[in-house]
């Protein structure tokens, strides 16, 4: 079995006495597919924001590609190699869709130590601090120089980005729309772009926060074809959040329930589709009553 | 444009640009009002399209623009005072003094680059409204430690500064800032700050350092505003913490937001027009309210400037809120002419 790509173990977050998230548990490999639902409210997108480091966890561990990011920024991170989308689309507004693609490809513009390199100073220290910052730092203000002084090997990177955004646009359809700016575009665009963007960070595991909200059945359709066709081009793991049961059932390779924060069940789609606490989160413990099944532990 | 190679696109505007400003040199040269009149305009446009790196293109809100460019006129005034005496040997006076005039206005500009560090460090973790009350109280701050030391003249200010500045110094200045500003607007540095400015979290996730592209652009917008002032203080006789109130600053913020916010070019045309106003205003009143009406009314010009200022903001607010370009260039209109090399690889 190949190693961790992403790993959650007991991780738990309060706000104040609210327990948003707690014993929360993930483990995605290359090649997974992986989906996480649950109710309103049930703390998906938290345990997303736990992940990708906007909220800090009150208690557990978070590993990227076997490394402790607990207190990591978001664009630590994402450097790691994980990526994501966001459920109220963020994209840059006034920025072209080819610009929005470009923004994303910051990691690979390295003026004077290549990325590998950085990685392995940062990986040779146990610490994170010390040589890698500072080539990281140097570089970036090598780069503003790069860039004032129009240098010809400036000049050939802004084209490599350009390419590779291209590439990415085309991949998620959005070519003919490159020049259109990001607000412009309809819904269902919006959202590919948005995936396109995470693309272009060069992540390892994508984390897809409602990719199918507000899109038409075809639409849909057309969506889970592409998240799996995403995870082999790429090896991508991939862990959807998505209240639409049928593409998650469809595509999702085991599935993890919230409710109120807690996991409540995690399998495959079929054992958690007939699971009586999914059902009771769902549908209530009446309509359990009514069918006859038995109200697993009591009422919450 | 289009066609050059690689490795001389770099340098060739500014190539370009000194030549026909060194021929503009000699034209103008010899008209003492014209000279001085384009020296005031082109330090506001140094001014505004560098505060306009900050607030436009990253979103970040300053208004302590004032602040810094007193930095650089006083560190780099005072420096010109201490060599004033001094000049290099085996080279014409002429150009010893230019060199010695970059020297200052280098120097100013990193001591107000070191102050836009200092100042942006802890405060760009701020966002909108806080960090523009920090700014406003870093500007009121130098300005009152200027006016408190006596290495700086206190009230009094400095003067005897060599007047070196020329137009040819101050136009090439305006040129080199103006063409830094597009640069960073089309690479991957000025898309991280527009990608900030659009959506902060975003950016973040995206992989931009946004505390660290936040601290750079005040950076190079307070290095600026310091060469701005330095070169301020080489063609007025007296600079005094009275040029730097929060008044200066909030005309630069006018002159930014009237043209767009996030477009140099309308940084540029709202700062040329807006210091440009009171001249024309003036000469106007001298023309329709005749010899005696119109003399006391043109000296009056400098208390009518701001209401006037505010009249025409309103105006614009009102009917465009974006400002006269939007978030548009000039050259956008022009693509075949202008920028082609890096329309075409788009």
């Amino acid at each position: 079995m190949s190693t961790s790509l992403l790993q959650a173990q007991g991780v738990a977050i309060h706000f104040g006495g609210l327990k948003a998230l707690s014993g929360f548990e993930l483990d995605i490999h290359q090649g997974d597919l992986k989906g996480l639902i649950g109710p309103n409210g049930a703390g998906k997108t938290t345990a997303f924001n736990v992940l990708t480091g906007v909220y800090l966890p009150t208690a557990g561990t978070v590993r990227v590609a076997g490394e402790v990011v607990n207190g990591l920024k978001p664009h630590q991170i994402n450097r790691l190699g994980l990526a994501r989308t966001f459920q109220n689309i963020r994209l840059f507004k006034t920025l072209t869709a080819l610009d929005n693609v470009r923004v994303a490809c910051l990691a690979d513009t390295y003026p004077f130590f290549s990325r590998a390199r950085i990685e392995a100073a940062r990986r040779r220290s146990s610490k994170r601090s010390g040589a890698a910052a500072a080539m990281a730092a140097l570089n970036n203000y090598v780069d503003w120089w790069r860039a004032m002084l129009l240098t010809p090997g400036f000049q050939r990177e802004e084209r490599a980005l350009t390419v590779k955004a291209d590439a990415l646009l085309d991949v998620m359809g959005l070519l003919p729309r490159r020049s259109e700016e990001a607000r412009n575009l309809p819904y269902g665009e919006q959202r590919r772009l948005e995936i396109a963007r995470a693309l272009a960070t060069g992540p390892r595991v994508l984390l897809l926060d409602e990719p199918a909200a507000g899109m038409n059945t075809r639409e849909k359709a057309d969506l889970m074809v592409l998240i799996r066709e995403l995870r082999t081009r790429f090896n991508l793991g991939i862990l959807v959040i998505e209240h639409d049961m049928k593409l998650v059932m469809g595509i999702c390779e085991e599935i993890t329930v919230l409710d109120y924060g807690e996991t409540i069940a995690r399998g495959n789609p079929e054992r958690v589709r007939t699971d009586p606490k999914v059902i009771e989160a769902y549908l209530g413990d009446s309509y359990l009553a009514a069918q006859g099944m038995s109200v697993p532990g009591g009422s919450p | 444009m289009a066609s050059l190679p690689a490795p001389l696109r770099g340098v060739f505007p500014v190539l370009l640009a000194l030549l026909l400003l060194g021929a503009l040199q000699v034209v103008v040269g010899q008209l003492p009002f014209f000279v001085y009149l384009s020296s005031v305009v082109g330090v506001n446009v140094i001014l505004a399209v560098s505060l306009n790196i900050v607030n436009g293109m990253t979103g970040q809100f300053s208004i302590g623009h004032a602040g810094f460019m007193a930095v650089g006129a006083y560190v780099g005034g005072k420096l010109a005072l201490e060599m004033k005496d001094l000049a290099i040997s085996g080279i014409p006076h002429g150009v010893s003094d230019q060199l010695q005039l970059l020297a200052s206005l280098a120097v100013g500009g990193a001591a107000a680059g070191v102050a836009g560090f200092l100042v942006g460090l802890p405060s760009l973790r701020l966002r909108g409204d806080y960090l523009a009350i920090v700014t406003l109280g870093f500007g009121e701050m130098i300005r009152v430690i200027v006016s408190n030391l006596e290495v700086f003249g206190r009230a009094l200010g400095l003067s005897g500064i060599p007047q070196t500045s020329s137009f040819m110094m101050i136009w090439m200045c305006v040129f080199v800032v103006v063409l830094v500003a597009r640069r960073i607007q089309d690479s991957a540095h000025g898309r991280s700050l527009l990608a900030i400015r659009e959506d902060e979290v975003a950016a973040e996730a995206m992989g931009v350092d946004t505390t660290a592209y936040k601290v750079r652009a005040f950076v190079i917008s307070s290095f600026f505003a310091g060469v701005a002032g330095a070169l301020f203080a080489h063609f007025v006789p007296i600079i005094n913490p009275g040029s730097f109130t929060f008044v200066k600053s909030i005309e630069v913020v006018t002159m930014v937001v009237a043209g767009g916010l996030g477009s140099i070019s309308g940084s540029i045309v709202a700062a040329v027009v807006l210091t440009l106003l009171p001249e024309v205003l003036r000469s106007l009143f001298l023309q329709v309210g005749g010899l005696e009406g119109g003399a006391a009314l043109a000296q009056k010009v400098d208390q009518i400037r701001m209401p006037v200022y505010g009249i025409l903001l309103v105006i614009l607010m009102l009917s465009r809120p974006q400002g006269v370009f939007g978030s548009r260039e000039l050259w956008d209109a022009f693509p075949r002419w202008w920028g082609r090399g890096r329309r075409a690889e788009e």
